[in-house]
């Protein structure tokens, strides 16, 4: 990883940053999204395929995803269940509980508006 | 990066579990089993690349096992506090030591694991023991190996609910995921792999073990609580005018302890139910111990 920091100019590194710190709030919002407008149950491989379609240039990288699952499962946003069998992987799969929608909206709500806050100063 | 990046599943994973080395076992063998999953899944869905190819974009895709342990980290610190809440600051000074039992719920949890214990015991030593006895009978047959794989799954499965059991009353923290098997060994490998397992035989080892451990904790946690209790309420028992059901060597009871002797026994009463309500908690924790070493993978196992 440093080897290729140490080619990039310091803007970019400053740039991912910014990103990272960014997905870092962001994740768990788009995760809550995904599973509540999915109508059965996924788990963690199918969640990150659906998120790498959208953005695979967003520097979001899917190993992040799944302790964010974890702990969302741990804070009662999903509940999960494990498949467990010795004829294939175990799976986890995701559902987003009734605090999960009520959460969601409410980061729903915030992210418009911060979004449009942010709006007001950056749109020329 | 280029030099160091890992070329195999299995490179990335050691490199993974290094990178979680210092972590609990069980936070390590969760996020092995969520990068296995992921690993053989990308590799599985894209046949007409090696494995080097893949794993080469897999660093860029899924993330360098270096982003992906401190993921694990940063998130781990949340749950656990979520799990848990926030730690009550411990008590400084001894009777906030000794008194504080009352207030620790742990107490109480272990408490129900004790007494519960005896129920899983008796559970998990029948499973067990007709399991090995029918795998080893059935062996000559057939049917023998297919009926061992069945055993041994539902031991994982047993090995993943106790966990959850364990964690949800005494805190230690065990896996929330089974272990990872590879789907594409043979038959035959995959019997290996679990027979050389040493979480398999520990595993085993434990469900043995719970029945004498079960025994006794249900007696030890039922004597232990009802023998103070009844010496705390002897004597309100006596205030109550029910003096003349209790008797020691035929003697009525207030006229053989007198009033300071009454007051002595709920006093001594008191102190042994707290006595006992600390050994509780002990043997509580000590069960997660031996649950921890016996069911999770320690580094360096499979």
């Amino acid at each position: 990883m440093s080897a290729v920091e140490d080619l990039e100019q310091p803007e970019e590194g400053l740039a991912r940053k910014f990103q990272k710190e960014l997905n870092a709030g962001l994740t768990g919002l788009v995760l809550l999204t995904i599973l509540e407008k999915a109508g059965d149950d996924l788990y963690g491989y199918q969640i990150a395929k659906q998120l790498q379609q959208v953005s695979p240039s967003l520097g979001l990288k899917q190993g992040t995803l799944y302790p964010v699952l974890r702990a969302m499962s741990g804070n009662g946003l999903l509940s999960s269940r494990v498949v467990p069998s010795y004829a294939g992987p175990p799976r986890r799969y995701y559902r987003i509980t009734d605090l999960g929608r009520a959460t969601l909206l409410q980061w729903q709500a915030i992210w418009r508006e911060t979004r449009a806050f942010v709006d007001v100063f950056i749109e020329p | 990066m280029g030099n160091n990046a890992p070329r195999s599943i299995d490179q990335y994973l050691k490199a993974l579990s290094e990178a979680l080395a210092n972590e609990e076992p069980a936070l390590r063998q969760d996020a092995l089993s969520d990068a296995e999953e992921y690993l053989r899944a990308e590799v599985a869905q894209h046949p007409d690349k090696s494995e080097a190819d893949v794993l080469e974009v897999i660093a860029s895709t899924y993330g360098h096992p270096d982003e992906v342990a401190d993921a694990y980290r940063a998130t781990e610190a949340t749950v656990r506090k979520a799990m848990q809440g926030a730690p009550r600051p411990p008590a400084t000074n001894f009777p906030g030591k000794f008194f504080g039992v009352y207030t620790d719920f742990r107490t109480y949890t272990s408490l129900f694991l004790l007494l519960i214990s005896l129920v899983t015991g008796v559970l998990y030593f029948t499973v067990a023991v007709t399991g090995l006895s029918l795998s080893v009978g059935l062996s000559i047959l057939i049917i023998g190996i297919p009926f061992f794989l069945i055993f041994i799954g539902i031991v994982r499965v047993l090995s993943l609910a106790e966990g959850r059991l364990i964690e949800g009353l005494v805190g230690t923290r065990m896996p929330r995921r089974a272990p990872f098997v590879d789907k594409e060994l043979k038959l035959s490998e995959r019997i290996m792999d679990m027979l050389t397992d040493r979480r398999t035989w520990t595993t085993v080892l434990y469900m043995l073990v719970s029945l004498p451990v079960g025994i006794f904790s249900f007696v030890f946690a039922t004597v232990a609580i009802v023998v103070p209790l009844a010496l705390f309420f002897a004597p309100i028992g006596v205030l109550f005018g029910l003096g003349h059901h209790m008797t020691v060597d035929g003697e009525d009871v207030r006229t053989y302890m007198g009033v300071a002797g009454l007051v002595l026994c709920a006093i001594t009463g008191f102190v042994l139910l707290t006595l006992s309500l600390h050994v509780v908690r002990f043997l509580g924790k000590m069960h997660g111990s031996l649950a921890k070493a016996l069911l999770v993978a320690r580094q360096g196992d499979a």
